[in-house]
C-alpha cells in the first residue's frame, strides 16, 4: 500500500477548484488500487482548510504554517514541501498545475531524486508506475508518458477532472517550519499587479476572451458588457496582453493559462495554434471573427462570421433578453 | 576542438564574387557551381529557411540534379520523393477520361529522369548540400548562405551592379546573380524586364497535398519502392478557363493541383480555389483522392513560358538573371518545366561568373557568354522551338473541343452494347462533327505537328 | 533547438513523424538570448551559449550567435538518446559545475514538450538561486531584479548572483539576425564537448520518465459558420446558445 499525496493549492484564501479536483483523482486512484490518499496544504492559515479538504477523501491532511507563505516564494515551498515528502513518503505526489506548481516542481524533483511528470491531462496507475497523457507540440497531439521510480511528482491541467466529494475523518498533522532570512536566497520585493478582484480563468463557468481585433476601447467595452451580463471572465490573447491592453495574467495560450470553461467566446482572435493551445478543451467554444478562413472556426462549435462591433451589440442585448 | 578562432578578423567590406539574390532552385544550384568553383559568394533567402516560401513542388526532370549532387539517390534522407517511371497525360470531358499512358522499367535506373520533390523539403536539403560544399572550399569562413534576410534593392553605379542593400546595410560585389523568382521586382528594379508585365503571360498554380497511407497510395497507384507517377490533365479540369491539371505521387502524399490564365480566370469570375474543387469532383480524380486527407493548400503565381513574357536580356553589366525571374519556363502541355530550367540557368550563370573572375571582367562583355551558353543549351533551344506548342496548347480547341471530342470517341469505341457496332472510323466521324469539324482539325494536326 | 511546431506532423503506429525534419531555436530561449544581449548592450558582459543536442543543434547555436552572443559550447549527443528534462538538467549542471558566471538564463519550457522543469531542475542541482516565468529582467548593484508573472499577478523578485532565471517568450520580441550577425556569427567560437568529457555516472544520464507512443488528440466535432446579415446571425447563436448548447 502506498500513499498519494496531493497539493491543496490556496489562492487569494480560498482552495483552488483544481486542487480539488485532482485530491478527487487520486482518492478514486486510490480506491481502485488499494492506496491511502492524503494531502498537504502550505499556507499561512494552513489549518483553516482542512474540513474542506476532508471532503474530498484525505485521511490524513499535513498542515505547514508559516506568515512567509502569503506571497509565493520558491524557496520557503519547497523546503516545506521536501519536509512534507521526507515524512509522508508518498509515492505520487500530485499537484494542480499553476504557475506556483511550475516554478517548483523542476527544483523539487531534482531535490527528492523523483521522476516528474508536468502537466498532464489524465494519469492512472501502471505495474511499476504512472502513466500520463501530455499534449504536446503545442497541444496538436497527446503523448502517452510513463514515469518510473520510487518516488513520482505529477502535475495536472486544470478541467482534467471532476469534483468528487467523498468525506472521511483525517488525521491533521501539523509540520513544524521556520526559516532564516539567510537562508531565503532571493528577496520579494513587490507584488506589481494582482488582479485579485477579476475571475479565476481556471475556474471561471465562462470566459470572453478579446484578440487584436478587439481595436479600442469602444471594444475592450463590447467585451467587459459581455463578460458582465455572463458572468463570465475576461480572457486575452497574446496580441493583447503584449500590447498592454489586458494584464499578462489573463493570456490564455501556450505561455499563458490554459481553461476549460463551459463557455469560451472568442472576439477578434485568429485561433494560432498557441492559443487554441490553451482553449481547446472548452466545453463550447464561440468565435466571432470577420475572417471566414480564420483557423478559429475550426475549433469553434460556433462560428460567427462577421465585424465584431456589429456582432456583440445584438449578441449582447439577445443574451440579455434571454436571461430575463 | 576549437572551431574557427580569429573573431577579431571579420572583413565584412571585403567584396564578394558573387551575390546571389533567391535561395529556390536557380539560386541553389548557382550557389553549389560557385562553391564547387571556390568562388567567395553570398546566397541570400528572404524564407525563414530554403524553400519555406516555395509551396510549389512537382516533378524535376533531367539530369541536372545529379551534376550537382552527385549521386543523389543514394542518400539516405534526399530531399526528393520518388522517380518518375510511369507517365500519363489524360483528356477529360464532364465524364470520362481518355490517357495516353506509358510505363516503363527504362527508367527504374538513377540517375532517374524525373523526381518529384516538395519545395519545402527539397531546397532546405540542397541548400544543406551547399553549405557542405562551402565547407569544403576555400573560401569556408568567407561564403555565406543567409536566411531570413529580404534584399531590398541591387545597388547600382554608372548602370553596373556593385552589390545589394539589405535594411541599412550595404554588401559589396563584382557581380550579382538575381534568382527571385516569378515575383521579379529587382529583376525590374535593375532595368531588364518591363515595369508590367500583362496578365496574359501570367498563370497561378494552385495546389493540395493530400496524404494517405503509404501502402494505400502505392496500391493505388501500382507504385513500387520509391517508384512514381506524373500525370497531366487537359479540359473538364479548368472550368473552362485555360489551364491544365496535375497530379504527381510523393512518398505518402500526392500533390493535386492546377495552373490557370490569371486574366481567363478574372475575365470568368473564377476563383482557382473553386476551379479546384470543380476538378476534384471528376469522376477519375475523386477516385483517385478517395480515403485521403489534405494536409496542406498553396497557390503561387508560374509564368506562361510564353516568350513574349522574357526580359529583354539576361545579362548586364555585373548581372545575371536565372530561373523564373528571367521566366525560363515551359508548358507544352505533356509536362511542366520550370525547376530544371532554373537548375540549368543556375549552373550556366555560376559558370560565366567563374570565368568573368579568371578574366578580371565582370562587365557584360563576358557576362553575355551566360546567353550563349544558354542559347546553346536544351533550355532556350526547347524555349524558341515549343512557342507555337505553348500558344497552341491555350487555343479553346486544345483547352475544349479536343478533350470532348476524345472522350466522346473514347466512350462509343469502348461500349458494347449488344447491337451491331458502328466502325471505329464513322464514330470518331461523328465525335469530330459534334464538337468540332474536320477542317478546323486538319489545321490543328498541321500546326501540332509543327509545334512538337 | 525543438522541431518547429508550426511544421506538418502526423502519427504513424504510435510514432511521431515529422515530414520536415526541421529544427528550430525554441522561442523561450530565443527571448532567453534577446534579454541577455540587452544586458549586455546596458551593463557589459559576454554572452555564451550553450546547447546539448546532436550535431543538427549548431544551425540553432548559429542563430544564437548571429543574434549576437559572444561564444557557445555544444555538448554533443547522437540523437538517439532518450533523454528527458531530468537528463538534460543533469548534464548542463555537470557542465556549469566548474564554471564561473553571473547569470544563467534558460527558457520557462519547450515548445514542443512544454515541460518546464529544466529551469528548475538545473538551479536546484546548482544551488543556486532562482526564479521562473521571468517577463523582465534589470541589473541592480549586481543583483539581478526579476520581474516574474504568477497566477494572478507579477511579482519583482531580486537575486543575487550567481543566480538561475527561465524566460517567458512575452519578456521581448527577439531580434531577427541581420546579414552582418550572420556573416559574424561563423567567425565566432563554439567550443564542442562530449557528454564523456563530463564524467558524470551513466545513472545521471537515464531518463526516468518517456514517451511510449503519440496518439491524435480527440477531434473537436466540426461546428457550424455563421454569415450573413450581423444582427440576425448573432441573435441565432445567442437563441442556440440558450436552446442548444444550453450554457446560458
Ligand atoms: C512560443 C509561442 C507561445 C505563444 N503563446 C501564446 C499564448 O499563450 N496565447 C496567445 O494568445 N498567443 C500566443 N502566441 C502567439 C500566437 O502565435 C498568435 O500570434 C496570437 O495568438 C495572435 O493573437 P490574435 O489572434 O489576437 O491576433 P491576430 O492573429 O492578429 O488575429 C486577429 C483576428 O481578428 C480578426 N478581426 C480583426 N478585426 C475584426 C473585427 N472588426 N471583427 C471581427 N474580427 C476581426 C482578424 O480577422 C484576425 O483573425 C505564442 C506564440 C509563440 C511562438
Ligand atoms: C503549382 C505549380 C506547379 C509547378 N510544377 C512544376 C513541375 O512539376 N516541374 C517543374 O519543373 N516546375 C514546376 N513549377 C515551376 C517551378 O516551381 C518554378 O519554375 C521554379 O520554382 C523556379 O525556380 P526559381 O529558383 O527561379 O524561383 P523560386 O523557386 O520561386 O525561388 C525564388 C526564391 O527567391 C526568394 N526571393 C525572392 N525575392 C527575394 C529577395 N528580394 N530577397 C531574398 N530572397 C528573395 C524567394 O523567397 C524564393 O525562395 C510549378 C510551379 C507551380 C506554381
Ligand atoms: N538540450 C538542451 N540544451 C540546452 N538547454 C536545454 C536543453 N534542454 C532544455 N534546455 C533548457 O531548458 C528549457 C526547457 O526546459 P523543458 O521545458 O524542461 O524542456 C529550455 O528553454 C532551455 O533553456
Amino acid at each position: 500500500m502506498s500513499t498519494l499525496l496531493t497539493h491543496i493549492a490556496i489562492s487569494d484564501g480560498k482552495i483552488k477548484r483544481s486542487s480539488l479536483e485532482v485530491l478527487s483523482h487520486c482518492k478514486q486512484l486510490a480506491d481502485q488500487n488499494g492506496h491511502t490518499v492524503e494531502a498537504v496544504i502550505v499556507a499561512p492559515e494552513a489549518s483553516s482548510f482542512t474540513d474542506e479538504v476532508q471532503k474530498y477523501g484525505a485521511s490524513k491532511v499535513y498542515t505547514v504554517e508559516d506568515p512567509i507563505f502569503k506571497n509565493h516564494m520558491n524557496t520557503p515551498v519547497l523546503k516545506a514541501l521536501a519536509k512534507v515528502m521526507e515524512q509522508a513518503n508518498p509515492y505520487v505526489f500530485a499537484f494542480a498545475s499553476t504557475e506556483g506548481t511550475k516554478d517548483i516542481m523542476g527544483a523539487l524533483a531534482a531535490n527528492q531524486q523523483a521522476a516528474v511528470l508536468p502537466d498532464v491531462s489524465a494519469f492512472k496507475f501502471t505495474d511499476d508506475g504512472i502513466q500520463a497523457k501530455r499534449p504536446v507540440m503545442a497541444a496538436k497531439i497527446m503523448a502517452n508518458t510513463e514515469a518510473k521510480g520510487d518516488t513520482i511528482l505529477v502535475s495536472v491541467r486544470s478541467g482534467s477532472y471532476d469534483l468528487n466529494e467523498s468525506p472521511t475523518e483525517a488525521e491533521v498533522v501539523n509540520i513544524d517550519f521556520s526559516m532564516d532570512e539567510g537562508e531565503l536566497k532571493a528577496t520579494l520585493r513587490e507584488i506589481i499587479s494582482a488582479s485579485g478582484d477579476t475571475i479565476d480563468l481556471n475556474e471561471a463557468e465562462a470566459i470572453v476572451a478579446a484578440g487584436r481585433g478587439v481595436k479600442d476601447e469602444e471594444g475592450q467595452k463590447l467585451i467587459s458588457e459581455l463578460a458582465e451580463i455572463l458572468n463570465a471572465g475576461i480572457g486575452a490573447s497574446r496580441a493583447l496582453t503584449e500590447a498592454g491592453v489586458y494584464d499578462p495574467s489573463l493570456q490564455i495560450g501556450q505561455t499563458g493559462k490554459v481553461v476549460s470553461p463551459q463557455l469560451y467566446i472568442a472576439v477578434g482572435i485568429s485561433g494560432a495554434i498557441q492559443h487554441v493551445a490553451g482553449m481547446a478543451n472548452s466545453k463550447v467554444i464561440v468565435a466571432v471573427n470577420k475572417d471566414a478562413d480564420a483557423p478559429i472556426f475550426d475549433v469553434a462549435d460556433y462560428g460567427i462570421v462577421g465585424d465584431l462591433y456589429k456582432v456583440l451589440p445584438p449578441f449582447i442585448e439577445e443574451i440579455k433578453k434571454i436571461k430575463g | 576542438m576549437w572551431e574557427g578562432q580569429h573573431i577579431n578578423t571579420i572583413s565584412m567590406d571585403d567584396k564578394f564574387d558573387c551575390i546571389v539574390i533567391g535561395g529556390g532552385v536557380a539560386g541553389l544550384a548557382a550557389a553549389m557551381t560557385l562553391a564547387r568553383n571556390n568562388m567567395k559568394f553570398l546566397l541570400i533567402e528572404r524564407g525563414e529557411f530554403a524553400g519555406s516560401k516555395n509551396v510549389s513542388g512537382g516533378v524535376l526532370w533531367g539530369h541536372d540534379l545529379a551534376k550537382l549532387v552527385p549521386n543523389y539517390w543514394e542518400e539516405k534522407d534526399g530531399g526528393w520523393e520518388r522517380f518518375i517511371n510511369h507517365r500519363r497525360l489524360t483528356l477529360i470531358d464532364e465524364q470520362s477520361s481518355f490517357s495516353l499512358d506509358f510505363k516503363s522499367s527504362h527508367f527504374n535506373q538513377p540517375p532517374y529522369s524525373g523526381v518529384v520533390v516538395l519545395r519545402s523539403k527539397f531546397d532546405n536539403w540542397l541548400a544543406g548540400k551547399v553549405q557542405e560544399a562551402i565547407d569544403a572550399s576555400n573560401f569556408a569562413m568567407d561564403s555565406f548562405i543567409a536566411t531570413n534576410i529580404k534584399v531590398d534593392e541591387v545597388l547600382m553605379e554608372n548602370d553596373k551592379a556593385v552589390g545589394i542593400k539589405t535594411g541599412d546595410d550595404e554588401f559589396h560585389a563584382e557581380s550579382v546573380i538575381i534568382a527571385e523568382g516569378v515575383n521579379n521586382l529587382l529583376t525590374r528594379q535593375v532595368g531588364l524586364q518591363d515595369k508590367y508585365v500583362p496578365a496574359d503571360h501570367m498563370l497561378t498554380g494552385i495546389k493540395e497535398i493530400i496524404r494517405f497511407d503509404q501502402d494505400v497510395l502505392e496500391h493505388k497507384f501500382q507504385l513500387n519502392g520509391l517508384s512514381g507517377m506524373s500525370n497531366e490533365f487537359v479540359g473538364w479540369a479548368t472550368d473552362g478557363v485555360e489551364g491544365g491539371g496535375f497530379l504527381y505521387t510523393n512518398r505518402d502524399t500526392i500533390s493535386l493541383g492546377l495552373v490557370l490564365g490569371i486574366k481567363d480566370m478574372r475575365e470568368k469570375k473564377k476563383s482557382p480555389h473553386d476551379v479546384l474543387n470543380h476538378f476534384k469532383t471528376h469522376p477519375v480524380i475523386a477516385d483517385a483522392i478517395k480515403g485521403g486527407e489534405i494536409v496542406e493548400y498553396s497557390a503561387h503565381v508560374v509564368s506562361s513560358g510564353d516568350k513574349r513574357a522574357m526580359p529583354r536580356e539576361l545579362y548586364k553589366d555585373g548581372i545575371l538573371l536565372v530561373g523564373e525571374s528571367a521566366n525560363l519556363l515551359m508548358n507544352a502541355g505533356k509536362a511542366i518545366q520550370g525547376m530544371d530550367y532554373a537548375m540549368r540557368s543556375g549552373i550556366l550563370a555560376a559558370e560565366t561568373i567563374v570565368k568573368a573572375k579568371e578574366k578580371k571582367d565582370f562587365t557584360s562583355a563576358t557576362l553575355k557568354e551566360y546567353r550563349a551558353a544558354l542559347d546553346d543549351s536544351y533550355v532556350m533551344k526547347d524555349i524558341n522551338g515549343f512557342q507555337d506548342a505553348v500558344h497552341l496548347l491555350h487555343t479553346d480547341t486544345m483547352q475544349h473541343k479536343i478533350p470532348n471530342l476524345v472522350c466522346d470517341f473514347g466512350r462509343q469505341f469502348f461500349t458494347i452494347k449488344n447491337e451491331p457496332t458502328p466502325k471505329s472510323k464513322d464514330m470518331l466521324k461523328g465525335a469530330i462533327k459534334r464538337h468540332s469539324s474536320l477542317w478546323e482539325l486538319a489545321k490543328l494536326g498541321f500546326k501540332a505537328g509543327k509545334s512538337l | 533547438m525543438v522541431p518547429d511546431v508550426n511544421a506538418p506532423i502526423q502519427i504513424k503506429e504510435g510514432k511521431l513523424i515529422q515530414d520536415a525534419d526541421r529544427m528550430i531555436l525554441n522561442a523561450y530561449d530565443a527571448s532567453a538570448v534577446e534579454e541577455a544581449l540587452v544586458l549586455k548592450e546596458k551593463h557589459g558582459g559576454e554572452v555564451e551559449v550553450v546547447s546539448v543536442g546532436a550535431a543538427k543543434a549548431s544551425e540553432t547555436i548559429r542563430k544564437a550567435l548571429a543574434m549576437g552572443a559572444d561564444k557557445a559550447t555544444h555538448i554533443t549527443t547522437s540523437g538517439d538518446e532518450l533523454f528527458d528534462s531530468g537528463s538534460y538538467a543533469r548534464i548542463l549542471a555537470a557542465f556549469f559545475s566548474d564554471k564561473e558566471f553571473d547569470i544563467l538564463s534558460l527558457g520557462k519550457q519547450s515548445q514542443d514538450t512544454d515541460s518546464g522543469l529544466t529551469g528548475s531542475m538545473v538551479a536546484e542541482l546548482l544551488n543556486l538561486p532562482y526564479t521562473t516565468n521571468a517577463v523582465g529582467l534589470e541589473i541592480e548593484d549586481g543583483k539581478l531584479i526579476v520581474k516574474r508573472q504568477g497566477d494572478t499577478g507579477q511579482e519583482m523578485i531580486e537575486l543575487p548572483t550567481p543566480c538561475a532565471v527561465t524566460c517567458s517568450n512575452d519578456m521581448n520580441e527577439p531580434r531577427i539576425p541581420n546579414l552582418k550577425g550572420i556573416m559574424a556569427s561563423k567567425r565566432k567560437p563554439v567550443e564542442q564537448i562530449e557528454i564523456d568529457d563530463l564524467s558524470m555516472d551513466d545513472s545521471a544520464l537515464e531518463a526516468n520518465t518517456q514517451v511510449v507512443s503519440y496518439e491524435e488528440k480527440p477531434a473537436r466535432e466540426a461546428g457550424k459558420k455563421f454569415e450573413g446579415e450581423a444582427d440576425e446571425i448573432a441573435r441565432e447563436v445567442a437563441q442556440l446558445l440558450d436552446t442548444e448548447a444550453n450554457v446560458l
